[in-house]
């Protein structure tokens, strides 16, 4: 996998012509760099579902541009689509998605053979994914036979197994208990940060802050607000950092704290608490 | 995504029992169709394969039995014995009539046979004895049964009471049988005269081929038409496929659009329930025509087990049905096979037309609408 990132350019998407033309999308722009977590809010309506299905080149925009790795992916030919899709980007859906009639391994597999591996292959990677996400006793299970969290893992390792730079994932939680939800966090929190790759996710789901990196407010089509997250080093809480309650300064880095306790605690033994900062800079609405 | 057709068919048990019950179904209606008609072709010229004649000398022009009438100057079985070649020639004489008993009537070829004739009689006698003489008839066992005719009784044939002396095996088809009675008594009842219908030759061992015999024939002997045993009964064959030609075709067109109706339907139903995967599959990378493959294939197999099923099923109705009824033979031919095999695949491509259609215009958006 190679690390890439996402550049939208004054995207905008238009429903209908004159009287009944409705705006989804107006003159967005933004960039998701490689290894960041970005969470895509806002009310019903706000255009959240077509951004994403522009980003997932599933749709074309009526204006501006959206580039892969300075390739405008918005200007290719509708041929040249799928094997985008299928290279560039994993997919993960609120309903799973999962083909009901292939097992867990099958699912997995099948995206694989579809990018070229042979089936041989295809179901080594497909194996290899699922026993790492604790799914090795499910893999000849079909869909239904599985637990909401497992189908969303087998999901997860769907679009993983073609080892796309980008992840785009539509309420992942939304269909799980919180418990569950928050292990799927987790598993998209570390395919951001062990493996590098750009995690998109449009979401009503509050808890997904904790994991992202930045958070976009979209409303009527357009960007309204930008909350960009940090971490607790003590209490690895996520703190929005324009929110948080102290922050502080260190060799070079600033921190950010859910509270003063956990500044103090800080200060007395950063030693103890260093980590990289984890946010990342630049991110413009 | 073989995988994946076959996955999706084993799933979808109902939507596969239709459409291989139907495809099954209309296949077997085409296959036996046919096989009852190779069978009738078959049965009816096994008079002609079993009467022990290399040759059949007929008037000029006449060809086969079936729906002709072939008259001879008595003297020509004598000239035809002359002819180089020929080791035996035996005059009978041939009718299209009823066998009447009681109330009953049986279409069938009646041969009237010289005494001691080597040629032309039944080949296997059920029951009874060979003709003796005037006034005796043979006719077929199962016409004999049908009736609840015996050896002994008396049936009508030309208009005469005959006694039936014996009943023949395998001289009858699902469109007539054939009733040997004395050449003697044909003639009498047909007003006299000495005309004989037909001569059959029998050709010298070692001598040149029914052929090359049959066409000295022609040239030594005027006004008559000599062809080789197969040759005949080609021609007799010929002429019963030609009459029923349409009818086959028409059946076979029904069948042929009945489990078009059924593929089509039933592919279609099929694929319209798995839309959504459709559509989640194209938004994960698949092209258009990898998921008409899924399609096709799964029409393709739906029919393709339709038409190993529908072949087992004539297959052992072939075996059943001439158990049942002596009459019907059932003969699944390579050719009738052949045909509907390319009917199937027709079938099958036609099924998945609109299927395709409806997923090369399936949007991959739509798996974020949840639709």
């Amino acid at each position: 996998m190679s690390s890439s990132t996402l550049e939208v350019t004054h995207v905008t998407r238009r429903y209908g012509a004159g009287a009944t033309e409705v705006v989804a999308v107006r003159d967005v722009s933004m960039t998701v760099a490689p290894g960041e977590i970005v969470l895509i809010m806002g009310p019903s309506g706000s255009g959240k579902t077509t951004l994403l299905s522009m980003l997932g080149a599933l749709l074309r925009p009526s204006g501006g541009t959206i580039s892969l790795n300075g390739t405008p992916i918005s200007e290719l030919p509708e041929g040249r689509l799928p094997e985008v899709r299928l290279h560039k980007f994993g997919f993960v859906f609120q309903d799973f998605n999962l083909l009901s009639s292939l097992s867990a391994l099958e699912n997995v597999a099948i995206v694989a053979q579809l990018a070229g591996a042979g089936p041989r292959r295809a179901r080594e990677r497909a194996r290899d994914l699922l026993i790492e996400f604790g799914l090795g006793d499910r893999l000849a299970f079909l869909p239904e036979k599985l637990s909401g969290g497992e189908k969303q893992r087998v999901a997860i390792a769907r679009a993983l197994v073609n080892e796309p730079p980008l992840i785009l994932a539509d309420e992942p939680t939304a269909n799980l208990d919180s418990k569950i939800g928050h292990e799927i966090m987790r598993l998209l929190r570390r395919v951001a940060k062990e493996q590098g790759r750009s995690v998109v996710i449009v979401s009503h789901d509050q808890r997904i802050k904790e994991i992202a990196d930045r958070v976009l407010w979209l409303e009527d089509g357009q960007f309204k607000e930008m909350v960009t997250m940090a971490e607790d080093p003590v209490c690895k809480m996520a703190v929005e950092r324009e929110k948080a309650a102290d922050r502080l300064e260190h060799a070079g880095v600033t921190y950010y704290f859910c509270s003063r306790g956990c500044r103090k605690e800080f200060e007395a033994d950063p030693a103890r608490y260093l980590l990289p900062e984890r946010t990342l800079q630049g991110a413009s609405v | 995504m073989n995988r994946l057709a076959i996955r999706n068919l084993v799933q979808s048990k109902r939507v596969v029992l239709i459409s291989v019950g139907g495809v099954t179904l209309a296949l077997l209606l085409m296959l036996t169709l046919d096989a009852i008609f190779t069978g009738v072709e078959r049965q009816i010229t096994a008079y002609v394969d079993f009467s022990g004649a290399d040759i059949w000398v007929s008037q000029e022009s006449v060809r086969n039995l079936h729906m002709t009438t072939s008259s001879l100057p008595a003297g020509v079985a004598e000239r035809v014995g002359e002819v180089g070649g020929v080791a035996e020639a035996v005059p009978i004489l041939y009718l299209s009539n009823m066998i009447v008993t009681g109330e009953d009537r049986h279409l069938a070829y009646v041969i009237g046979l010289p005494p001691d004739a080597s040629m032309g009689g039944p080949w296997r006698l059920a029951e009874g004895r060979p003709l003796s003489g005037s006034g005796q008839a043979i006719i077929d066992r199962s016409v004999a049964e049908g009736s609840g005719t015996s050896v002994g009784d008396e049936v009508e044939i030309l208009g005469r009471a005959l006694e039936v002396v014996g009943l023949a095996e395998g001289t009858a088809s699902l469109v007539n049988s054939v009733a040997f009675i004395a050449a003697e008594d044909f003639a009498q009842l047909r007003g006299g005269g000495e005309a004989v219908s037909f001569v059959l030759v029998r050709v010298a061992v070692g001598a040149e081929t029914a052929s090359e015999v049959a066409a000295r024939i022609e040239t030594e002997v005027e006004g008559v038409t000599a062809l080789p045993r197969a040759e005949f009964a080609a021609e007799e064959r010929r002429v019963v496929r030609d009459m029923s030609t349409d009818v086959v075709t028409i059946m076979n067109l029904v069948g042929f659009l009945i489990g078009l109706a059924v593929m089509a339907l039933s592919v279609y139903v099929a694929t319209l329930s798995r839309r959504s995967e459709f559509g989640v599959l194209k938004a994960l990378g698949a092209k258009t025509s990898d998921l008409n493959r899924v399609v096709i294939l799964q029409s393709l197999l739906s029919v393709g087990i339709g038409f190993v099923l529908a072949a087992a099923l004539t297959f052992a109705l072939s075996m059943i049905i001439p158990s049942l009824s002596a009459n019907l033979t059932l003969r699944l031919s390579a050719a009738s096979l052949l045909k509907v095999a390319a009917a199937s695949v027709v079938i099958a491509g036609a099924a998945a037309l609109m299927p395709v259609r409806q997923i090369a215009r399936l949007d991959p958006a739509m798996v974020f609408r949840g639709k």
